[in-house]
């Protein structure tokens, strides 16, 4: 499962650093924070097994995870609308 | 069948619907497929979890993320892609790297994790509500109550940004 | 007054000191300013009466061969300034006999300058500003004379040429002042290079600049060092002192005070480069080449100046050509190995040239011109300044029985023992000072005034220094046993046939000199008849010109094209270039600020992918 977890957190990082698509490149922190809880609780079981502890802790993740999602579309929505576009190319605020 | 050979097809099941469902996401030209092949990896994940012993995990995944994440990204396309979406390329100039880099870092975790597991056989058990509920509430008390602001926060940001502008 | 003995220093703390306070009141000092500079005046004469007192009461001390001390060293201290592995500088002081007598020179003239410049100076607006020159330049004189070590005697040396330039300068406003002080002070900074050098040379020969450790080491280190280094000195004596070849700067001096040329230009700062040799005799005892330089100089000097001063019209530069003539007279004693001779002589010059000097500035003062051919009959108008006018250029010529007789016949003496072929050109010099002298007086007291010359007495203030300095410049040939006492040496008798020939030259040149300016047109027939040697003299040999060509247009040229070379090309563009090369670098390393989130992540997930494989590869995960 380890290794599992690892490719597709492998995947995520891909589709963050290359899509062009704003909302892709969302979707795809999503896979990867997916990706790294999967990881994290292989490990966590394997290392001493499935403990409320655990479970918890993921939880807590799994909430911020969601929360992260919320802010980052509206910021998708808000942006968009200002530049009237979702394509990364045309955000070149930052540039120089 | 045995139960070994069941567990075996389900474990791999799971992984090939979060596989696919990644990959989707990576690759798909079209929004729409990406937002089905991220569905079918978020459900994948809640199986995953579920096999792994964690079941309230299991279904919080389920609620939040498939139930709410997804009908969130789901909106956020409706209101931003007003004309036919013009089909964003896929290459970028930094492909090479970011595949690099991405296969490096999943390649030396794997190293560097590898013993941890190796450790143990993992073998599906579950735990129960009770004791996680015991737990959130008293030794993790604090994180609960600090996740519980963050959602607050979070609603708030998101009213905020999204709000647009009103003059 | 013996307890004043024991703090020498405050000769050169107290001047200084005064010198502060006088600046820091600017012109609210007014009225107290001429006070200061009299009372450091008077510190450093009070310091010098009761060093000669106790020199003189040490009675005769042997002289001890590779010492610099010439009588009873009466007071000694030192104040260690740093030190480097072995080598140490400290400051210090040392009175001897030397020093006494220096010092009562330089007491006493600063103070009749003082008095003197109450007067002359009155109504000018820099008034505070010049008592607070003159304080410092006594000051720094006196620690000139007490230093005890090369160290001591450097700084105060440097200190009275600043004053020097400042008080040359004075009028600055005046373009032909500043340009005269500039070039006093460019001029002795060439004699300076070399004094330094020849530091440098006894400080890396010997492990010390004092003069009793540098002195002691002249017998053990190897003699070419000692040559060089006393060559050196000398140049840097007579870069300070005027003599051939950095002499132009002295009659251009005169665009300062005339009690400034009294003071410093006559009696003491031109004075110092004698005191040098003096100072570390032994060390020029031991280097023939050095008293060779210094007679070669001295003799040219001596005959040349005088030969110039001839035909001067300015009053003040005939004594200003004079006094590089006298001075030559001092350098070539020295050279022939006659210090006490020379020293002697310096003594009697302080007098009758600070005498003469003031008295000019009395007739300047009074008939409002310093050309020659604008006075005539002065003596009718203005009897105290020709009265003392007339003993001091009486005392210039060498005539028996005032100070300058005595003081120029023993430098004679001194140098037809050692150099006879030199001595007779030392006379013809003598006989030259004669001529201009009673031109000078001549053309200036006597005959009938200039149209529209209305002189007048000078007021008590200028009167009473004048007299006060008639005094010594008459009588001090009769103390010449016990200055040489006080030095530890024994007087050299007086030889009647030099003697004799000197009075002779004297009246000879005196009657010449009387003659050439005579009649209406004062000198102007003698001018007339030597035609081309008259403006040749007039011109000072056309020395100026001369440098001009050689040295100052070369040394610009050279310092245009350094300029154009090594500021412009090399400086200037190694700083463009550079700011160039940092414009050029940024503008292309902006274009990794893309403002693509992904090219920075991308570089992130780089990173953390090599931290992972180092961390792998290191830890042997």
């Amino acid at each position: 499962m380890l290794a599992l977890g690892l490719v597709l957190f492998a995947l995520g990082l891909y589709g963050v650093l290359s899509r062009r698509d704003l909302v892709a490149v969302l979707a795809s922190v999503e896979v990867m924070i997916g990706a790294a809880l999967v990881v994290l609780m292989a490990v966590g079981a394997a290392a001493g097994g499935p403990s409320s502890q655990l479970e918890a802790a993921g939880v807590l993740m799994l909430v911020l995870a969601a929360s992260e999602a919320a802010v980052g579309l509206a910021l998708l929505v808000a942006v968009a609308r200002r530049v009237r576009s979702t394509r990364v190319d045309d955000l070149t605020e930052v540039k120089g | 069948m045995s139960s070994q050979v069941i567990e075996m097809v389900l474990l791999g099941g799971l992984g090939a619907l979060c596989l696919v469902g990644a990959a989707t996401v990576v690759f798909a030209r079209e929004v729409m497929r990406l937002v089905l092949g991220l569905g079918g990896f978020l459900l994948g994940v809640a199986g995953l979890f579920a096999w792994l012993g964690f079941g309230f995990l299991a279904l919080a995944q389920l609620f939040l993320y498939v139930g709410g994440v997804l009908v969130l990204v789901l909106f956020a396309i409706m209101l931003v892609h007003r004309s036919a979406p013009g089909q964003p390329s896929l290459s970028s100039r930094h492909d090479v790297l970011a595949a690099i880099s991405a296969a490096g870092i999943a390649g030396f975790a794997f190293i560097m994790l590898r013993p941890a597991v190796d450790a143990a056989e993992a073998s599906a058990r579950v735990a129960t509500t009770d004791g996680l509920a015991e737990v959130l509430l008293s030794s993790m008390l604090p994180q609960f109550e600090i996740a519980g602001l963050l959602l607050l926060a979070a609603l708030v940001a998101v009213v905020a940004v999204s709000g647009g502008d009103r003059e | 007054m013996s307890a004043l003995l024991a703090y020498p220093w405050l000769a050169v703390a107290v001047p200084v000191a005064l010198a502060l306070v006088a600046a820091l009141l600017g012109s609210r000092g007014r009225l107290i300013a001429p006070w200061l500079a009299a009372i450091s005046a008077s510190t450093v004469l009070a310091i010098a009466l009761s060093s000669l007192a106790a020199v003189a009461a040490a009675g005769h001390v042997a002289e001890k061969p590779g010492s610099p001390w010439l009588g009873e060293v009466v007071s000694q201290g030192t104040i260690r300034w740093f030190a480097a592995g072995d080598m140490a500088l400290s400051i210090g002081w040392a009175v001897d006999g030397l020093t006494a007598v220096m010092l009562t020179v330089v007491g006493v003239v600063a103070l009749a300058v003082v008095v003197f410049s109450a007067g002359y100076m009155h109504g000018d607006k820099g008034w505070v500003r010049y008592f607070a020159l003159l304080s410092l330049f006594a000051g720094s004189m006196s620690l000139l004379v007490i230093a005890d070590s090369f160290t001591g005697l450097f700084i105060g040396w440097e200190l009275v040429g600043a004053c020097s330039y400042l008080l040359i300068g004075f009028w600055y406003e005046k373009p032909s002042a500043a340009a005269a002080a500039v070039k006093a002070f460019l001029t002795t900074r060439v004699g300076d290079v070399g004094l330094l050098i020849g530091l440098a040379l006894l400080w890396g020969a010997t492990g010390s600049l004092g003069y009793e450790e540098v002195l002691a080491e002249v017998g053990t280190v190897a003699p070419l060092s000692v040559m060089v280094a006393a060559v050196c000195l000398a140049i840097g004596a007579m870069g300070k002192s005027a003599q051939f070849p950095l002499h132009a700067w002295l009659p251009d001096a005169m665009e300062g005070p005339t009690p400034v040329s009294a003071l410093i230009h006559a009696a003491t700062m031109v004075a110092a480069g004698v005191f040098l040799v003096a100072r570390v005799w032994p060390l020029f005892e031991a280097a023939p080449t050095a008293r060779l330089v210094l007679m070669t100089a001295g003799a040219v000097s001596a005959f040349g100046a005088a030969l110039a001063a001839l035909a001067q019209r300015d009053i003040k530069k005939v004594l200003a050509y004079s006094t590089i003539s006298q001075l030559g007279f001092m350098f070539t004693a020295l050279g022939a190995g006659a210090m006490v001779a020379a020293f002697f002589h310096l003594v009697a010059h302080a007098a009758f040239k600070a005498l003469l000097f003031l008295a000019s500035g009395s007739v300047i003062h009074g008939a409002s011109t310093q050309d020659l051919h604008e006075m005539g009959g002065l003596r009718k108008a203005m009897p105290v300044t020709f009265a003392t006018w007339v003993v001091g250029v009486l005392a210039l010529a060498g005539v028996p029985p005032l100070a300058g007789f005595f003081s120029k016949d023993a430098v004679l003496e001194g140098v037809l023992h050692s150099a006879p072929g030199v001595a007779v050109l030392l006379f013809a010099a003598a006989g030259v000072t004669a001529v201009y002298s009673a031109r000078a007086t001549r053309l200036a007291f006597f005959g009938t005034p200039a149209a529209g010359l209305h002189a007048h007495e000078s007021p008590a203030s200028m009167t009473v220094p004048l007299l006060a300095l008639a005094v010594p410049a008459a009588g001090l040939g009769f103390l010449a046993a016990s200055v040489s006492g006080l030095l530890g040496h024994e007087a050299e008798p007086l030889q009647p046939m030099v003697a004799a020939v000197s009075v002779g030259l004297a009246l000879l040149g005196g009657v010449t000199g009387w003659l050439s300016a005579a009649g209406p047109e004062g000198d102007t027939a003698t001018a007339r008849r030597l035609g081309g040697v008259w403006t040749l003299l007039a011109a000072a040999y056309r020395y100026d010109a001369l440098v001009d060509r050689l040295v100052v247009k070369p040394a610009v040229t050279a310092s245009r094209a350094l300029w154009a070379f090594g500021d412009r090309l090399v400086a200037d563009g190694a700083a463009h270039g550079l700011a160039a090369l940092v414009k050029r670098a940024g503008a292309r390393l902006s274009a990794w600020q893309t403002g693509d989130a992904q090219d920075y992540s991308t570089a992130i997930a780089v990173g953390v992918a090599a931290m992972l494989a180092l961390t792998v590869w290191l830890g042997r995960w």
